[in-house]
């Protein structure tokens, strides 16, 4: 029984681990930083996963798990900005629709992002994954008003960071 | 905003983009150990219980106690030993009770709230066994000072030498007193602010949002 529990955990851990590795992306800086969130991120998803029943999708259960790692349970800081993750950025850019001008500016944003504190990554986190704010207050536990504001003072924040 | 827009864009054109990790290589994860802030809690948490409770099954100085003239307070004492292993099995119980609501499923703020709790609980306990520990040290000063036979040539001394004298052996106690609690004080500074700084400054920052 717990082996089938483990195949279903794994099969499903496999087909959604983009979102592990867009929280890891977001939270370190460097490839082993990374791979070490990755795991710490699975362990604790594994050792959730008995009392996830299925009620909500996989998805949301496991971005609630994989935030509250990287933000609580994960001890090494997140604050230390290498240059290696501006350099990140290039290779994301595809030479087919390459724009100087855009790029400079993602550039710019992906660095001005990276200077964000832990909460505020989160919740840009989780803007761009299009979540509303329903799940953005349920997800911190913050009310949903004070997440608007919240996320608006963040991109004021930015703006201020690409505008100086 | 423009700009954000743009982030969102590229955020999802590169959502493929990671190298996959295969199932073998979970399989592999979910056997190793974590390193969470939590597990290390959780272990130095009982290490401290250990340890404060190895204390008091070492200080037991019963034989010690029977050979002073102290009458009563030695019942006083043994009455006190029970309330507290009462009291030590208390905060064992709040420790347990608060880890098991730790879950990773909960809100952030929760799972925060939650785990500053069961560190609270340990640095309370710690509290507990310092004060004990400060008012053992003045009874048992007070003990062998006034009931031990084999202290009374050194009594007779310091009362012959007046108030400086006196003043002289209390100070002097309370210095190696302080000395130790400032030691005990420092270390758990600077073991927990390792641990807990980055929690503590995402609750806070949590915190400052919903007020």
């Amino acid at each position: 029984m717990n082996q089938d529990l483990e195949q279903s955990f794994v099969k499903q851990l496999k087909e959604n681990q983009n979102i592990i590795h867009k929280i890891c992306r977001l939270y370190t800086s460097g490839e082993d930083a990374h791979k070490d969130l990755f795991q710490e991120i699975t362990i604790q998803l594994w050792k959730a996963f008995p009392k996830f029943r299925g009620d909500s999708k996989f998805t949301t259960w496991a971005y609630r798990v994989a935030l509250n790692t990287a933000i609580t349970l994960y001890r090494k800081s997140t604050r230390s900005i290498s240059t290696m993750e501006f350099d990140n950025t290039k290779h994301f850019i595809k030479q087919e629709d390459y724009n100087y001008e855009e790029e400079e500016q993602l550039k710019l944003m992906y660095q001005a992002v990276y200077q964000l504190n832990d909460i505020e990554k989160a919740l840009i986190f989780m803007y761009l994954e299009d979540k509303d704010y329903e799940e953005i207050s349920e997800t911190l536990g913050i009310s949903e008003v004070n997440a608007r504001v919240k996320m608006n003072r963040i991109k004021g924040k930015l703006r201020k960071i690409l505008n100086p | 905003m423009e700009e954000l827009d743009l982030l969102k864009k590229d955020w999802k054109k590169n959502e493929n983009s990671f190298r996959q990790v295969s199932e073998n290589e979970i399989y592999k994860m979910i056997h190793r150990n974590s390193s969470s802030v939590v597990k290390w809690i959780m272990i130095i948490g009982i290490i401290e219980f250990l340890f404060w409770i190895g204390i008091n099954l070492i200080s037991n100085s019963d034989d010690y106690f029977k050979n002073l003239n102290a009458g009563n307070i030695l019942l006083y004492m043994k009455i006190f030993g029970y309330v507290n292993s009462a009291i030590i099995i208390f905060f064992i119980y709040q420790f347990y009770k608060n880890y098991v609501v730790i879950s990773t499923t909960d809100s952030t703020r929760t799972l925060m709230k939650n785990i500053l709790k069961t560190r609270k609980t340990v640095n309370t306990y710690v509290w507990y066994n310092l004060i004990v520990v400060f008012l053992s040290f003045v009874t048992g000063i007070l003990l062998a000072y006034f009931c031990n036979p084999e202290i009374a040539p050194m009594r007779d001394k310091i009362e012959h030498g007046g108030t400086a004298m006196a003043l002289g052996f209390i100070g002097g106690s309370l210095f190696i007193l302080a000395i130790l609690i400032t030691l005990v004080w420092l270390f758990y500074k600077l073991l927990y602010g390792f641990l807990m700084r980055k929690l503590q400054r995402n609750y806070q920052e949590l915190k400052k949002i919903d007020l």
